[in-house]
């Protein structure tokens, strides 16, 4: 049977994929279950910031117990304000891990030092 | 293939390679192979038919060595494809006499050489994009150029030993692959040069 050059080719990526995917996992590869693993326990806090004529919606991951722990992620641009802050609250909903917002930081958690 | 066959087959890819298939008559191949022309009609009806069966020969073992494809999963592969083509060349010369015989007046043969060089050069690109996948290659710097690079190194694995010969120099297989590989290394990253002075054979060996 002959077969045509764009399935001999198509043929050849799968090879090449099964390369990588027959190939055993590495300890570093799941490094990021155990670093990240901080994320679990976050409480998420919409961020709306205005530049370039735009504003930008942003998710600021923050750890419950220590504040000074967080992670900002820019996600989307909008030109209206409306639209940015109605799409910060769903992606806000979808990320955290309690969808109704319980888990609240706790500004004593920061332990400033008034001194 | 019967023993008398395979006898007669191989005395017309020698007889091929000396003279040129236009040049070869039936008779010659006959007496060459020790039998009469009437017995050698017998096995091959006509010329075109011993030509045939001797170039299937050479499709046969150009196909084991496209079955090989990534067998190993680093730079020892290009070099293992290189080395097949090199004893695959020395063994099937007879080729690259009658490049442009067979161009001429054996379309069929023509056609399916041609779907064997478009598979052999597209599996040389797709060793170039997993090499590169793996990190072992730069990027390419304009679009296109790894699939220039995959005909140049095509046209050297096919040239080479020719070119070699026509100038009167000596062909063997470490400078064979030195040639292929000069074509590569300059693509390679950091990761790439290690592994190949500390894994692929030909390298080790120079």
């Amino acid at each position: 049977m002959k077969i045509g050059r764009h399935f001999y080719s198509d043929i050849l990526d799968h090879l090449n994929r099964l390369q990588f995917q027959e190939t055993p996992g590495i300890e570093r590869d799941l490094l990021f279950l155990s670093d990240e693993f901080w994320l679990q326990d976050t409480a998420v806090v919409e961020h709306i910031t205005k530049g370039k004529g735009m504003y930008w919606v942003g998710l600021i991951f923050v750890h419950s117990n220590q504040p000074l722990r967080f992670l900002k992620r820019v996600i989307t641009g909008y030109s209206d304000h409306r639209k940015a802050s109605t799409s910060a609250h769903y992606m806000r909903r979808q990320a955290a891990k309690d969808q109704r917002g319980t888990l609240v930081i706790n500004p004593k958690s920061l332990n400033f030092n008034l001194n | 293939m019967s023993e008398t066959k395979e006898r007669i087959r191989r005395v017309a890819e020698k007889l091929f390679f000396e003279e040129g298939i236009g040049n070869v008559r039936l008779q010659q191949i006959a007496d060459e192979t020790g039998i009469s022309v009437g017995n050698l009609a017998y096995h091959f009806k006509n010329k075109d038919a011993l030509v045939q069966v001797v170039y299937d020969k050479l499709f046969e073992d150009f196909s084991k060595i496209l079955s090989n494809y990534l067998q190993l999963p680093d730079l020892r592969d290009f070099d293992q494809l290189f080395e097949l083509l090199y004893h695959f060349y020395t063994k099937h010369s007879f080729y690259i006499n009658n490049i442009w015989e067979i161009e001429r007046s054996y379309p069929d043969i023509k056609k399916s050489w041609s779907g064997f060089n478009q598979k052999i050069i597209l599996q040389i690109e797709k060793r170039i994009e997993y090499n590169f996948q793996r990190g072992v290659l730069l990027s390419e710097p304009y679009q296109g150029t790894y699939h220039h690079l995959a005909e140049s190194i095509w046209i050297n694995i096919n040239c080479w030993i020719p070119q070699q010969f026509l100038q009167g120099k000596k062909t063997t297989l470490n400078l064979y692959l030195r040639a292929i590989w000069n074509l590569l290394i300059p693509y390679l990253t950091p990761k790439g040069r290690m592994e190949y002075e500390t894994k692929v054979p030909s390298a080790l060996q120079s």
